[in-house]
């Protein structure tokens, strides 16, 4: 448990009660409920538009739901007056990176140390070092984002992220900008990360990932969520026929 | 050399007086300039409407008005409400003002064009609205707009020769006077040209390096084509600097 400013202490789950969410016309989430527990990795999987995304950036707190409880390790998110306190409290890592092109590897990872936490310089480089290093970009803290491969960036990104100590990750398609090739690196350090005890959520395509490391599957489509349960269940022998059809095409490929 | 060539050269002192005079009104301008476009383009993305509606008429309607008329307005109409500027100062700021409303534009452009995700990466990192506009988005967007803020140096360079209008001893209002006293138009003339040629290059240059020193990793690195000498003036490059 960390502590906010105002005292409060905030933990590593996630509830979702009721939560619903639209653009405009479109109904994106649709009564939503999810419970994330301490520790656990839920992977969300379904087609493109299904809502997967935009539920995370609501988890994040870079949306706000249109109506329902979104509970953020404690914070209540639904409330706008509260909802900042989660920041710098969870990790992102995004799909397209996002690193800060202008800033080298350690200068990414040290931004929020410094200007949020208020390290000073050392003590924001010692940190960001080991952030680095579990990541196994220790020898790239020069580089800048150009100068480094879709999948090095993406462990910066990560590193960047876990830097701050946030309590609950979330991972939006961290590894679908990547060539084929690269996807292994990044996987394997979500996977230690999940071994280590991170609470994670997890946007994905990678079903070898979420048979492997994920605690729960979710499978939404249309804004609802089809089917949930362990990895076996859902992906091996789904009962709900939007999941059979959405796993037989993904396998297809 | 011809006897006309010797004449001219006579004059040289005049002409690097007013050189120098050119040089300082551009660079007082343009830190105007910087100023006002700076302050136009945050309030034209301010929260409140008045901030932005009043950034919008200026850049409005100075970008829809002659530069001339600005600095008539400046310098014989501003008198008659109590603001009495001399030449110069009149000069430096109409143009100020004016390449201000243009850079505006610039920076606006130049903030927007940061890409979405830097501002939510750095928000889930838990940076202040503030701090992400200092830390990451105004530099990103200060290197995407480098290029096109030299070119508005250049502007205001070239436009201080519209001063000679008011009658200030800028580099083209001394060359119309030597002109009248010798009458070598061809002699007088291509010296000016050359020398505002020497004024322009050696601005876009310094930029250059500056730019080079501002800048890592190097503009020409991180996105190809965006170095603003290296486009404009391929010869001013001075020697590859390897990171």
């Amino acid at each position: 448990m960390t502590a906010t400013a105002n005292g409060a202490t905030i933990g590593s789950n996630v509830q979702l009660r009721a939560v619903t969410k639209a653009f405009g016309a479109v109904e994106v989430l649709k009564n939503i409920d999810l419970e994330v527990e301490d520790g656990e990795v839920v992977v969300l999987i379904g087609a493109s538009g299904s809502g997967k995304s935009t539920l995370l950036r609501i988890m994040s707190g870079l949306e706000t739901a249109d109506s329902g409880q979104v509970f953020v390790g404690g914070i209540p998110m639904h409330e706008p007056k509260r909802a900042p306190e989660i920041r710098g409290h969870v990790g992102m890592v995004f799909q397209q990176f996002n690193l800060f092109p202008h800033l080298n590897a350690m200068g990414n990872v040290t931004l929020a140390l410094r200007k949020v936490l208020k390290m000073s310089t050392n003590e924001a480089e010692a940190v960001a070092l080991k952030a680095l290093t579990r990541v196994g970009m220790q020898d790239r803290c020069e580089n800048y984002p150009s100068q480094l491969s879709g999948g090095q960036q993406q462990r910066v990104a990560i590193a960047r992220a876990l830097a701050v100590n946030p309590r609950i990750m979330f991972f939006d398609e961290a590894t679908s900008a990547l060539d084929p090739e690269l996807v292994g690196e990044v996987t394997s350090v979500m996977r230690s990360l999940a071994t280590e005890g991170m609470t994670m959520v997890v946007v994905t395509h990678e079903m070898g990932f979420a048979q492997r490391t994920a605690d729960r599957v979710v499978f939404m489509d249309d804004g609802v969520i089809a089917e949930q349960g362990t990895p076996e269940q859902v992906l091996q022998n789904p009962q709900h026929p939007r999941t059979q059809q959405f796993l037989a095409r993904v396998f297809e490929a | 050399m011809s006897y006309q060539w010797r004449t001219v050269f006579e004059y040289l002192p005049e002409f690097l007086d007013a050189m120098g005079l050119t040089l300082w009104i551009t660079l007082q301008a343009f830190l105007l300039a910087l100023v006002c476009g700076l302050v136009a383009a945050l309030a034209r993305n301010s929260r409140w409407v008045m901030f932005r509606l009043l950034a919008g008429a200026y850049v409005e309607v100075i970008r829809n008005t002659p530069v001339l008329l600005q600095i008539f307005v400046v310098f014989f109409a501003l008198p008659s409400v109590g603001v009495r500027l001399d030449a110069v100062t009149a000069g430096v700021v109409a143009i100020g003002v004016n390449v201000g409303a243009y850079l505006c534009e610039v920076f606006r452009a130049g903030i927007s064009s940061v890409a979405r995700g830097q501002g939510e990466a750095a928000q889930v990192l838990g940076l202040s609205p503030r701090q992400t506009f200092a830390s990451v988005i105004a530099p990103q967007a200060l290197r995407n707009v480098y290029p096109a803020t030299v070119n508005n140096l250049i502007q205001v360079l070239l436009g201080t020769s519209l001063l000679t209008a008011i009658a200030v001893p800028e580099l083209t209002g001394v060359a119309t006077v030597i002109n009248a006293r010798t009458l070598l138009f061809v002699q007088v003339f291509a010296l000016t040209l050359l020398l505002y040629l020497i004024l322009s290059n050696a601005l876009s240059f310094a930029a250059g390096l500056l730019g080079r020193v501002m800048f890592k990793p190097a503009l020409d690195q991180a996105r190809p084509g965006l170095w603003p000498l290296r486009r404009t003036r391929p010869s001013a490059i001075p020697v590859e600097v390897s990171s």
